[in-house]
């Protein structure tokens, strides 16, 4: 008897250390990122790197302004969402609403896999099909520019808008779907008036984590975007080069010096992306929890 | 009384060898009865003997059921519902129903009753009449009338109930069917509703699915029996709960099972 509560303990003891240490390493992340991150105040004022409009992190005057990248960054995630939003959604009322068992059992793996598609490949795929086409649509010197990053992030955020959606769009109750068809509603009305606006918190919280994706890609924007760090102009500056917070400190980091002021703003610039993501997921999470469907 | 009307009253609904397949399984088999205009029809049975399905092929909601299959003839004012060029949509705008559990739509009380007018076209000013005449008729409205911008999700199980029942009659059926609508209810809700549908029959023809054998002695005028998928006796609801012409009727309503 008391062998065997032993052996329950100590297996919920290991067990809650395993789940601990997620929250132990997210906490050290931050630490340390903060950390060399706030160091940089003691070169530059605060003010100067986040209202800063110049990153010339190597010049004799060297500034660490921030706008240029957080537009960047903004731009090319706003883009993405605009252009992923109405597909994802579009396909998850399809997959989950009107698509026939079959078709739906098999559309669904290829979303999975399109999830699983390294990022790097992404990046390839968008640099020798996506740039020359779009440099040759709009007639421009490069292809690569901010729209080029959109379209690439929007692929790469579809599967998470998808799924999460199509999940919340098959919880809402068919006592629901059933209510709305029983007073003549047709099978479109009771998707677009009941069964969507239904869904609507865990479309917001997919649309949410599918931007969390896109503004903390690195790998595809570095290759497509031409990493250009100038504040872009609004809406042509969807067409200009740009560079998002990521690229940066990817593009730099092997670079710079370490200790030096550039070395810690590119933590500086982290933890503002940190913070932001941190932002996104957090509201993401409250939506869905505040709205969780109480009928059923 | 009953008898009276059974002679004055006119045939609304009328079923013809009625059969209907679950896939393989049989579950309705050679379905006959004739449902008189205003009146409160009862379908009681033991729990899987089709009276539920049975109530779901009169505006064609196990139009929705995978491998569900129906033969035989169902009419509504002389027309065939399961004829060519019948249109569900239209079919469901005629003929009414309430389900087993409240199923408010998570939107206001005003909006929930202004659904079904809204998809139909009816024109914004009229909606508002017909959303308070809606109310009023569903018993609701001297309880709700200060709050009716208020979530439909906020009220208690019977006005769920009573919200569904008043957002079914908005759309203006002539027929409203009631599949178990008490049975998530407690006793005072249920006594409520009960009255609700006593007093609806004026308007409209009601067919109620119940698993409660008092409720079907108290409120309707006719009752039908069902078992294992087939109907064993229809008629007036003194009769067949006075002195049933079959013994398993007898049994069933005495219960001596089910």
């Amino acid at each position: 008897m008391f062998n065997r509560n032993y052996k329950e303990k100590t297996i919920e003891y290991v067990l809650f250390a395993v789940s601990a240490l997620t929250v132990v390493i997210l906490f050290l992340i931050c630490l340390f990122l903060f950390r060399d991150g706030l160091l940089l105040f003691e070169d530059v004022p605060v003010s100067s790197f986040l209202t800063g409009k110049f990153w010339y992190p190597t010049s004799v005057n060297a500034q660490f302004g921030l706008l240029p990248l957080l537009f960047g960054s903004l731009l090319v995630t706003a883009g993405a969402i605009l252009f992923s939003v109405p597909l994802g959604v579009a396909s998850a009322i399809f997959i989950s609403e009107l698509a026939n068992p079959k078709v739906a059992d098999f559309l669904k793996p290829f979303v999975e896999i399109l999830a699983g598609v390294p990022s790097v490949v992404y990046g390839f795929f968008g640099l020798v099909v996506l740039v020359p086409f779009v440099r040759e649509t709009f007639n421009l010197a490069t292809g690569q520019t901010a729209l080029t990053g959109s379209i690439m992030l929007g692929i790469m955020a579809l599967p998470t808008i998808i799924s999460i959606s199509e999940d919340a769009i098959s919880s809402v109750p068919s006592s629901l779907k059933q209510g709305s068809l029983a007073l003549g509603a047709t099978r479109w009305q009771t998707i677009y008036k009941v069964t969507v606006p239904a869904a609507l918190s865990g479309i917001s919280a997919a649309v949410m984590l599918g931007m969390g994706r896109a503004i903390g890609e690195t790998m595809t924007v570095m290759m497509v975007t031409g990493n250009t760090a100038v504040i872009p102009s609004f809406p042509g500056g969807i067409l200009d080069p740009v560079r998002t917070m990521t690229a940066t400190i990817a593009l730099e980091m092997g670079e710079v010096p370490q200790g030096s002021a550039h070395f810690h703003a590119l933590f500086a610039v982290g933890s503002v992306l940190f913070i932001i993501t941190f932002l996104i997921n957090l509201l993401a999470d409250a939506i869905k929890k505040k709205y969780r469907f109480k009928v059923d | 009384m009953t008898e009276a009307i059974q002679n004055v009253a006119k045939t609304q609904i009328e079923v013809k060898d009625l059969n209907l397949w679950y896939g393989e399984k049989q579950a309705l088999m050679n379905i006959d009865i004739q449902i008189p205009k205003n009146s409160v029809t009862a379908l009681i049975g033991p729990s899987g003997c089709g009276k539920s399905t049975f109530i779901r092929c009169l505006n064609r909601m196990n139009d929705l059921i995978k491998n569900c299959r129906v033969e035989g003839k169902v009419s509504i004012e002389g027309r065939d519902i399961y004829g060519a060029g019948v249109d569900v949509v239209d079919l469901r705008k005629h003929v009414g129903m309430v389900f087993q559990k409240p199923n408010p739509f998570p939107m206001s009380i005003y909006d929930n009753i202004a659904y079904g007018p809204r998809i139909h076209g009816v024109n914004k000013k009229a909606i508002e009449g017909v959303v308070e005449h809606a109310l009023r008729s569903a018993a609701l409205w001297d309880e709700i009338s200060d709050r009716i911008q208020s979530p439909a999700l906020s009220l208690s199980g019977g006005q769920q109930q009573r919200l569904c029942i008043a957002r079914t009659m908005a759309v203006k059926p002539e027929i409203i069917l009631f599949d178990e609508p008490c049975s998530a209810l407690d006793p005072i809700s249920t006594a409520k509703i009960e009255d609700l549908i006593m007093a609806l029959k004026k308007d409209y023809t009601i067919v109620i699915v119940t698993h409660n054998m008092q409720q079907a002695a108290r409120i309707s005028d006719y009752t039908g029996f069902f078992l294992m998928g087939e109907l064993i006796e229809f008629g007036n609801t003194r009769q067949i709960f006075e002195n049933p012409d079959k013994k398993s009727t007898e049994d069933y309503i005495t219960g001596r099972f089910g």
